[in-house]
Parts: C-alpha cells; structure tokens; sequence
C-alpha cells in the first residue's frame, strides 16, 4: 500500500443559491513515501481544495483518503500545510513562530529555541530569529513559513503555491533552497502550482489536473538527473508537451463554454 | 497658539465683569492648580478629591475590562455565546450609564466598599467608593471593552487559526496564542474608550445628591457657593488628567499593536 492513496474522492461545494459546484470528481491517485509530488492545473482546478482534503482541514464529499494506512479524518500530526498566502503569525518573531508547533508539543523553551534556530539556519535566515514578519520581504516570510512546517517534522508536507507571489530570482533562489532541503530530510512532499517550469525543475512525479469539474488528466515521471538544467533538451521536451496537455484542457473550456 | 488666545479672551471679559461669581480672573484659577494640596471650601484638596474619583475610576473600569474582556472573547468565538448574550446587549447598549444612576442610587443607596466589609464609618478611601458610582463606571466601561474585543476576536484572519491547528494547537492553546494575542489591539482599543467613558461617567455621578466627595462634587459644591475659580480648575483638571489617561493607554497600545500598524 502506498504512503498516501487518494481514492475516488469528490467533493462538492454548495452555491450561494443552493447550486451544487462540483470541485473535485473521481479522483484517485497514489504517492509514494519521500516522492516529490507536483500538482499542476490551470486556476480553479480543485488543487488547493485537494490539499486541504489531504491536510484534513475540509472533508470529501464521497471516497477516501489513506495516508500510511489511516483514514484521513480531520487534521493529523502527519501533515502539515503550507499556505500561498502569508501565514506568519504577525505579533511575534521568527523564532516564536518557527518553534509553534514544538511550544505545542509542550518542548521546554530552550530545546525548542534551538531546534528552531536549526530550520531558520536551514532556510538561510540566521540572525532574523528576533525579526517580526512585517520586517521581512515576501520571500523570506515564505521560507520562515516553510522552516515552520519544518519544525513541526511531518511526514507529509503540503506546499500550496507557496513561491507564487514572488519574483522569478527569488522563486528559483527557494525551489534550490527547497530541493536541498527535500534531499537532506527526505519526506514527502506535494506541491501544488501553476507554474510548469517549477514543476519540472524539482518534481519526481507531476500529476495534471483538468478543471470543471477538478480531476486528475495525466501523470508524468520525470527522471532527469539533479540538478537540473533548464535548458536541457529533456527538461525543454517535458515542458512542451505539459504545455501542450495545458492547452488543450484549456482549449476544450473555451468549446465548452461556447455551446 | 489656540490655548493664548482663549485664555487672553476670558481674561479681557473677566475684566470687563469683573465679578469673580461670573467669571473669576486667570490668576486666581491658576493658583489654585499650583496650590493642590490647599484644603477648598473644607471638603479637602483637590489632590484628595481626584484620589477619590480615581479610585472610584480604577475599581470601576477593573471591573469592566474583568468582565468584559473574557465575555468578548467567547461571544466573539462561540455561536452559543452570541446567540445567548447579543439580544440583551442590543437592547442595554443604547442605554446611556448617565441613566442608570438613579436606579443605581436606589438599589444601592449610598453604601460603600467599606460598608461590605463592616466597617461603617471609616474614612479612608473605600468608604468614598459608593457601590451605585461603581455600577455606572462599570457599565460605562463595559461596552466599549466588550465590544471591541469581540470585533478583535470575530476578526482574526482564518489563516491564522488554520495555520496553528495543522501546527498541532489545541482549543485552549489557539485561543491563548492566536485568538488573544491577534485581538489584542482591538482589545487594547475598547480599554482606552472604555477608560475614557467612565472618567466622564463619573464626573456625571458625583454631581448628583448623595455625593460626598470627589471632583464631580467639588465642581457641583463650588457652583453651590458661586466659587467659580474652584469650578474652572477643577474643570481643567479633569480635561488634564482625561488625556494624560488617555496618553499612557495610547504608549502601552503602540508598543504592543506595533505589529497591526505595519502589517501588509
């Protein structure tokens, strides 16, 4: 049995006129433990609902979801997400922040500082431990999430977009960052974005949604050597033909959205 | 600039009156102020009178933020709490404190904090600090700490309190390191009006019979005996000791809402 089996989920929203929004249909798919899973869909996919049936934040409306051979049921101390948006508890440091989840573990201060210390070492912001999050730019308030997702040692950690509000340079600064970091502590990760160039840079397995209603079109290994070379003639292959996938779900909402 | 001018105009007319009854001289309101400790028509000093009110003030407004803070937090959060509580409140907010004092002086008559505790004619400051006083400054006081904070609390971004519950916090915790601490400058806020309004508030109280002591009272006794230069400075005294309440609130506000001001 796989580390994480998503089967035959769907999950169905309610309107604001009582209409039903289909987000998630039929959707099955497994994972592997310590893969690097990449999710890559065009907006209002179902992606980050998907994310939030596997963190356990939201329910499935029918199927299951087995993560090391548990039903997911509510939230677990397996898994831990990582939003887009910024989720800095903005009233206290880095260092406050980056150990939450070991204060909540009831961890004496001094241990859990310094196992803090040790992911803000990580993510490269040593000497911003006493800095509060509006101090710091949206790539670091990123990392600094990531170190705290980190230090709560999940197995599985989810990432939702989590570099999708930043400029390139640093976006490829903290894919390097992250790739480093996935290598050295091996767990297992799933990665949502829309952003294919990322997807191919650092994922063993990406999966392609398809919207309307959210499921899952094609699952692609990607076996390049790391690092990886952007310019490669594979990494340029797999990029042309996930664009292409791309296209032609997008292509087939516009027909659809014509009838 | 604005402070010269008024008190150059009141001089000029408090010549042309000349009648200290109507409007005394600057000078003589003046040296009151810097005499405060100098006893004022044998009710005491003005250092005394504003130890009276503040103590009323401070039990009062304590009381408020005791009740009002904690009430805030779980009407804020809890739907059982809100259904529960937000119909009388409706209904008791529009009220002014001001209104409550008569029937605040007939449930409570003139008892004081001494006379709880058995000691009836004492003369230290508990026996200054009626029950009824303290009722109308702890329901001036209540309101706006009660509601700030349930403003503060209802709006907490989600984000945080998903954020600390896939961090592992339990319901005790995300309420003692999310909740409260991402209310707290509204909380803060509703502490600051809250402290203001029972400051008038009892002013409001003292004026009124079975009164005994306290700056609302003074001001109230000197206009009995047409001593207008004690009735200006006392005046001027609880606009002075207003904003410097205010003024100590708003250095405790900045430093630990430092982080909601910057805030992208």
């Amino acid at each position: 049995m796989s580390f994480l089996r998503v089967n035959d989920v769907n999950k169905v929203y309610h309107g604001e006129r009582k209409e039903e929004v289909i987000a998630l249909a039929d959707m099955s798919f497994d994972c592997e433990d310590r893969e690097l899973l990449f999710i890559v869909g065009p907006t209002g996919c179902g992606k980050t609902t998907l994310l939030r049936l596997i963190a356990g934040l939201e329910k499935p409306t029918s199927g299951k979801i087995i993560l090391d051979n548990k039903i997911v049921d509510g939230l677990s101390h397996e898994t831990t997400l990582v939003f887009q948006q910024y989720s800095l508890f903005p009233w206290t440091n880095v260092l406050n922040n980056v150990s939450f989840s070991l204060e909540m573990k009831n961890i004496p201060r001094k241990v859990r500082h310094e196992k803090a210390k040790h992911y803000i070492d990580l993510v490269g912001l040593t000497g911003f431990e006493k800095a509060y999050p509006y101090e710091l730019s949206g790539g670091m308030q990123q990392r600094v999430a990531i170190a705290r997702a980190l230090a709560h040692d999940p197995r599985l950690l989810l990432l939702d977009e989590p570099f999708g509000a930043l400029d390139e340079r640093t976006r490829h600064r903290l894919q390097a960052e992250l790739l480093a970091i996935w290598q050295e502590n091996k767990k297992t990760v799933i990665f949502v974005t829309h952003n294919i160039d990322e997807a191919i840079f650092l994922a063993s397995r990406i999966l392609i949604m398809r919207d309307r209603p959210g499921r899952i079109d094609d699952d692609i290994n990607v076996n390049l050597p790391r690092p990886r070379d952007r310019r490669s003639e594979d990494f340029v292959k797999i990029h042309i033909k996930i664009r292409e996938i791309l296209e032609q779900i997008l292509t087939v909402n516009n027909q659809g959205g014509e009838q | 600039m604005i402070p010269i001018i008024i008190i150059a105009v009141w001089e000029f007319f408090a010549i042309q009156a000349n009648n200290p009854a109507l409007l005394p001289r600057v000078g003589d309101v003046i040296s009151h102020l810097i005499h405060p400790f100098t006893d004022l028509l044998n009710t005491g000093s003005f250092v005394r009178h504003i130890c009276v009110s503040a103590s009323r003030v401070v039990l009062g407004f304590i009381l408020a933020a005791l009740v009002g803070i904690p009430l805030g937090l779980l009407v804020g959060r809890y739907l059982l709490f809100h259904r529960l509580f937000s119909p009388i409140i409706e209904i008791l907010r529009p009220l002014c404190p001001i209104a409550w004092i008569p029937f605040a002086m007939a449930i409570f008559k003139t008892y004081t904090i001494a006379d709880i505790f058995g000691a009836h004619y004492t003369t230290n400051i508990f026996g200054h600090i009626q029950l009824g006083m303290l009722y109308v400054i702890f329901y001036g006081g209540f309101f706006p700490i009660f509601l700030n904070t349930v403003h503060g609390v209802k709006s907490v971004k989600h984000i945080y309190i998903e954020s600390a519950l896939l961090l592992g916090a339990d319901q005790k915790r995300l309420f003692r390191k999310v909740i409260f601490p991402s209310s707290l400058p509204a909380i803060l806020t509703g502490l600051k009006v809250g402290l203001g309004i029972s400051w008038m508030v009892i002013i409001a109280a003292e004026m009124l019979p079975g009164s005994d002591a306290g700056i609302g009272y003074l001001i109230m006794f000197s206009y009995e005996l047409a001593e207008m230069d004690i009735l200006i400075a006392s005046m001027i005294l609880i606009g002075a000791i207003g904003a410097l309440l205010s003024y100590t609130v708003k250095i405790i506000t900045d430093r630990t809402s430092e982080w909601q001001a910057k805030e992208r």
